[in-house]
């Protein structure tokens, strides 16, 4: 009896770049891909605009950010030559469940142009060594970190809706007593950190400044973290004595790659992530009684609880200045101090993944990973992920078991 | 004294820029068929998906989209700290990233949203005129 994806889904269609072979004008990847997805487009009448999924071995923000299209299927598998295979296959899960229904697979190497041009990467997108065109143009002016760039992002928000830095700041200030209540944390108390325990908006505002209007208390950390989640289907959950926590939704999207391709500085694309996650789980903003965002800069969790419908546009911010958002507060976030101040290690996806599981679970209270009073009541919590430079959004809408 | 911030390395299809900035003239991708302008510089073009795209010379003109004043960075930009960053509205269409002249990064407060720019060009070596925009009188 054939499987589940039997005739789920089929190849409409193939093509390569311009030119292959032995190139006579060097070619970066990025080129390749894109002459071979055009010329794809154009054999089978399908618009580049129409691409849900793209799957390819490596970087695919910039692959799509070139191609202006915001894809709500990423999949960057890269296990050597037989990728593009898995891709495939991977392909066909994903319009069997009915997430996409058009696939884009992608290639471009100059493994023969990188000989004179530089740029051999296996997995990139990219071209001539750091060349690739959004590179070329943005490398003269000395931004390196997050906060040199999340800075503007700021600017532009407290202008469009007439905040004051100080209105972020109290997101920083709230997360610091999440903190206060979570031995794990980095910031848990000056005895664990010198700069630890409980601080002031005034402080928040006082401290050096990293990227104005950013100073270093409105940015996260830099520490060492690990950590892993298990995910199994429903009859292994129900063998096991943990309690489960149930994935009611879940969505990806990707807005740019490079800040400068970034159209509304104030928007994310976590509002088609969390749409497509609220949608999948049936439930809305108005269901969720706790979230867990990324905060790598007070500004990120400010638009981010604004792309997820938890607030209006502009109005993020009060979530925290409201004393929602805190202890005893009536919407907890962040409840574990977050990446200001419970850890940060460069990718803070997976503590958003350990403390919804926590929350959740009722395992959020047990004298390690917090005190009394950091656990809360809520059976739904919403997670957001920011990737990049606001780029990469994925959400999920995650429920307590009956 | 010699130019020791960051030199772009050139990618294959970039060279009217940066061609054009030799002459003091900012060159712009456009698109021959929705005459659409886009930056940074694609091979194709991101709002139609047509590869029929031009050079045209723009006007050099633009407004600031939103800034940062930089307290610290790592490159040999960090001497010149605090410097302002910003995005630009060209007036053309799309945005470029700059480093800002003609501000004072100690009081950003007095930088203005939609305040008019106008691009120049420095010299930083041989081939490369890298573009800066100034805040010129309204």
């Amino acid at each position: 009896m054939p499987g589940t994806l039997y005739k789920s889904a089929a190849i409409v269609g193939a093509a390569e770049a311009n030119q292959i072979g032995f190139l006579d004008e060097p070619a970066t990847s990025l080129q390749l891909h894109i002459e071979a997805i055009k010329n794809v487009s154009e054999q089978t009448g399908i618009p580049i605009s129409s691409i849900e999924g793209v799957f390819s071995t490596g970087w695919s923000t910039e692959l799509c950010e070139h191609l202006g299209i915001t894809p709500k299927y990423i999949d960057t598998t890269a296990v050597g030559g037989c990728s593009f295979e898995l891709h495939v296959h991977h392909a066909m899960a994903a319009i069997h469940a009915g997430i996409i229904d058009v696939a884009l697979i992608s290639h471009g190497e100059n493994g023969h142009s990188a000989n004179k041009i530089g740029g051999r990467s296996l997995n990139y997108a990219r071209g001539a060594g750091d060349a690739s065109p959004s590179h070329e143009m943005s490398t003269a002016y000395g931004l390196a970190a997050a906060p040199n760039h999340y800075a503007h992002a700021m600017v532009r928000h407290m202008h469009r809706y007439g905040n004051t830095r100080e209105d972020y700041a109290h997101i920083a200030k709230v997360s610091r007593d999440w903190a206060t209540l979570n031995p794990r944390a980095a910031m848990y108390s000056k005895e664990k950190h010198p700069f630890g325990g409980p601080i002031t908006v005034e402080q928040v505002e006082d401290s050096r400044l990293i990227t104005w209007p950013l100073t270093i208390l409105h940015c996260c950390m830099v520490t060492d973290h690990g950590g892993a989640v298990l995910v199994c289907s429903p009859k292994v959950a129900a063998s096991l004595n943990t309690k489960p926590v149930w994935i009611a939704g879940a969505g990806e999207s990707m807005g740019h790659g490079n800040m400068l391709e970034m159209e509304d500085f104030t928007k994310t694309s976590a509002r088609f992530s969390a749409e497509a996650a609220y949608t999948m789980a049936g439930l809305g903003p108005k269901d969720m009684e706790m979230a867990l965002v990324y905060d790598s800069f007070t500004i990120t969790a400010a638009i981010t609880v604004e792309m997820l419908g938890l607030a209006a546009p502009g109005e993020g911010h009060l979530l925290w200045k409201d004393g929602r958002a805190a202890p005893g507060g009536s919407f907890p976030i962040n409840t574990n101090g977050g990446g200001l101040s419970f850890n940060h290690s460069g990718m803070y996806g997976m503590p958003l993944l350990i403390e919804a599981y926590r929350q959740l679970s009722g395992t959020a209270e047990d004298g390690i990973h917090g005190d009394p009073r950091k656990q809360t009541s809520a059976r739904t919590c919403v997670v957001n992920g920011t990737g990049g430079s606001l780029s990469t959004t994925g959400t999920l809408v995650l429920v307590a078991d009956d | 004294m010699s130019y020791d911030k960051p030199i772009p390395s050139k990618g294959t299809h970039t060279s009217p820029f940066w061609e054009g900035t030799k002459a003091g003239k900012l060159m712009l991708p456009r698109c021959e068929d929705c005459n659409r302008v886009h930056w940074y510089p694609r091979h194709i073009c991101p709002f139609c998906h047509s590869m029929n795209l031009e050079w045209i010379e723009g006007s050099g003109e633009g407004t600031i989209h939103t800034y940062a004043v930089q307290h610290l960075v790592f490159s040999k930009w960090a001497k010149e700290t605090p410097y302002v960053t910003a995005y630009i509205d060209l007036k053309e269409g799309d945005r470029m990233l700059t480093v800002l002249r003609g501000v004072d990064p100690e009081k950003p407060e007095e930088i203005r949203i939609g305040a008019p720019v106008r691009v120049e060009f420095e010299q930083a070596d041989e081939d490369t005129f890298i573009p800066f925009w100034r805040v010129v009188e309204e």
